[in-house]
């Protein structure tokens, strides 16, 4: 069985056009194109896509567990995909930075919020984000991906085996391959897709809802003045007018009390979507040391742009959380991380 | 000299001295002359834990504002801009930790200290300190935790 059975591997390009980003994007593309097992796409940067881009829209035709590759953090990807309707768990990768290796806090399961909302209508595939950062040697992520594709392979055996009767290789196959209704993916063995195609794609920003930490409290409804946010028909949160965001202004992310809003290109590592990966980074103290607080610092952020759009500031007359009254309550295991910042080994 | 009083940060004990005054951003004060030696609380430190880095943007002798971006710290687990607690002038730097802050570590109320300022404004005390600490803590962690996660 194995080897019939292709994993679909999905590189998102780097927005800018930085020669060894690009280097290390085409060898892995070619790499994978002559292998057997792989089939690879490229298309442009995932954030940047809109919801009927070809990249997108091919993204959206795959059925079975996919892999991309991004230079994004993998939560980012992960809610990228999610908000177009991209969904599957997330698969497990081992490939992070090397900065990483000890942690244990992988598992994307530590990292649901019990509060948290969840996102909906998952179906049972598994999706790997891996981050195009995680190393620059080509031969890592190729052993990540076989290691990947080995486990997804035996997972459709067992799938199988529960299947009452045979079906015959070329069902199998365009069962397993669904893209090829798309007219975009080949399965012919060493093809590549390449999807950039002459569509163009612009910058965008846009905040991303973590919704395994998202609890529906509705403060960056309230917070934001220009109608990013809404609800679905179920009442959940939403980024409803990506585009109405105000390029560069992370402001929402900072009043969110769960930090569950992910800004993918911003430069701090916090906001941009870094999971348990902060544990190359270090713990910013700023704030701590009169940098002004989270609120202060967004109120601001959303005053530049109120100004630049012609408003009036509002400063921190509307839409601040007052979300400190009733928060007190026992969080003990904040208490254990304060106590294990040592062996955090942050 | 009166005990220091203690805030818990979990299961640590943060002294805060009662001969210093202090600022809501974890700095300590303690007037020697017409001006003020000021440093890292314990508070400061136990989040920073092992400093190894520190740098200051501002000359000494200068006139700054409250909030003003003086310098940067950083440890072995965090990193941070530090600001000019009050308006006033900084007099002077403690240039022994410019080579070796660890004295920032292992003296943080006293050979740790990191500058001088000249201040008119009026430094929290003790228990006003305690009052700021004890009110902030759950904001804190979880901004820790929203970085840690």
């Amino acid at each position: 069985m194995a080897g019939q059975k292709k994993l679909t591997v999905v590189i998102s390009q780097h927005q800018g056009k930085n020669p060894v980003k690009r280097q290390l994007e085409e060898e892995l593309a070619m790499a994978f194109m002559i292998d057997p097992e792989i089939e690879v796409s490229i298309v442009p940067n995932l954030y940047d896509l809109s919801h009927d881009h070809t990249g997108m829209l091919f993204l959206q035709g795959i059925r079975g567990d996919v892999v991309v590759l991004s230079w994004l953090f993998p939560r980012a990807t992960q809610w990228i995909l999610d908000r177009t309707g991209v969904k599957g768990k997330a698969g497990t990768v081992f490939l992070v930075g090397e900065d990483d290796e000890e942690e244990e806090d992988q598992d994307e399961a530590a990292e649901k919020n019990p509060e948290a909302i969840g996102t909906l209508d998952v179906p049972d595939r598994l999706i790997y984000s891996i981050d195009l950062r995680a190393s620059t040697d080509p031969q890592e992520f190729l052993a990540e991906i076989r290691r990947i594709s080995e486990v997804t392979s035996t997972e459709t055996v067992d799938l199988m085996s529960w299947i009452q009767g045979e079906p015959k290789k070329e069902q199998l196959e365009r069962y397993l391959n669904p893209q090829e209704v798309f007219g975009i993916g080949s399965s012919q063995t060493g093809s590549i897709a390449e999807v950039e195609a002459e569509e163009k794609v612009s910058r965008r920003w846009y905040p991303v809802i973590d919704y395994d930490r998202c609890t529906n409290c509705m403060e960056c409804i309230d917070f934001c003045l220009f109608g990013v946010y809404g609800v679905d028909a179920l009442d959940r949160i939403l980024v409803e007018a990506q585009d109405s965001c105000k390029k560069g202004c992370p402001a929402c992310s900072r009043v969110c009390p769960e930090n569950a809003i992910v800004f993918p290109q911003h430069k701090t590592p916090a906001i941009a979507g870094a999971a348990g990966e902060v544990a190359g980074l270090k713990i910013d103290l700023s704030q701590l040391f009169g940098g002004g607080d989270a609120v202060e610092m967004a109120a601001r952020e959303r005053d530049i742009e109120l100004v630049r759009d012609g408003r009036d500031a509002v400063g921190l007359a509307i839409g601040i959380p007052k979300r400190q009254a009733n928060t007190c309550g026992v969080r003990d295991d904040l208490d254990d991380l304060i106590d294990g910042l040592d062996d955090l080994d942050l | 000299m009166a005990e220091d009083l203690v805030f818990m940060m979990g299961k640590y004990e943060a002294r805060v001295p009662t001969d210093c005054l202090y600022s809501k951003s974890h700095l300590w004060l303690r007037k020697d002359g017409l001006r003020y030696q000021v440093g890292f609380t314990a508070y400061s430190v136990r989040l920073l834990q092992d400093v190894y880095f520190l740098d200051w943007s501002v000359d000494a002798g200068v006139q700054v504002f409250e909030k003003q971006e003086i310098g940067e710290v950083e440890s072995s687990k965090a990193l941070s801009t530090l600001y000019a607690p009050f308006d006033g002038r900084i007099v002077e730097f403690n240039e022994l930790l410019l080579d070796d802050p660890s004295g920032i570590n292992a003296d943080g109320y006293g050979n740790g200290w990191l500058f001088t300022l000249e201040t008119d404004a009026e430094p929290l005390t003790p228990e006003q300190y305690l009052e700021v600490l004890e009110g902030g803590w759950q904001k804190t962690q979880n901004m820790l935790k929203g970085q840690v996660n």
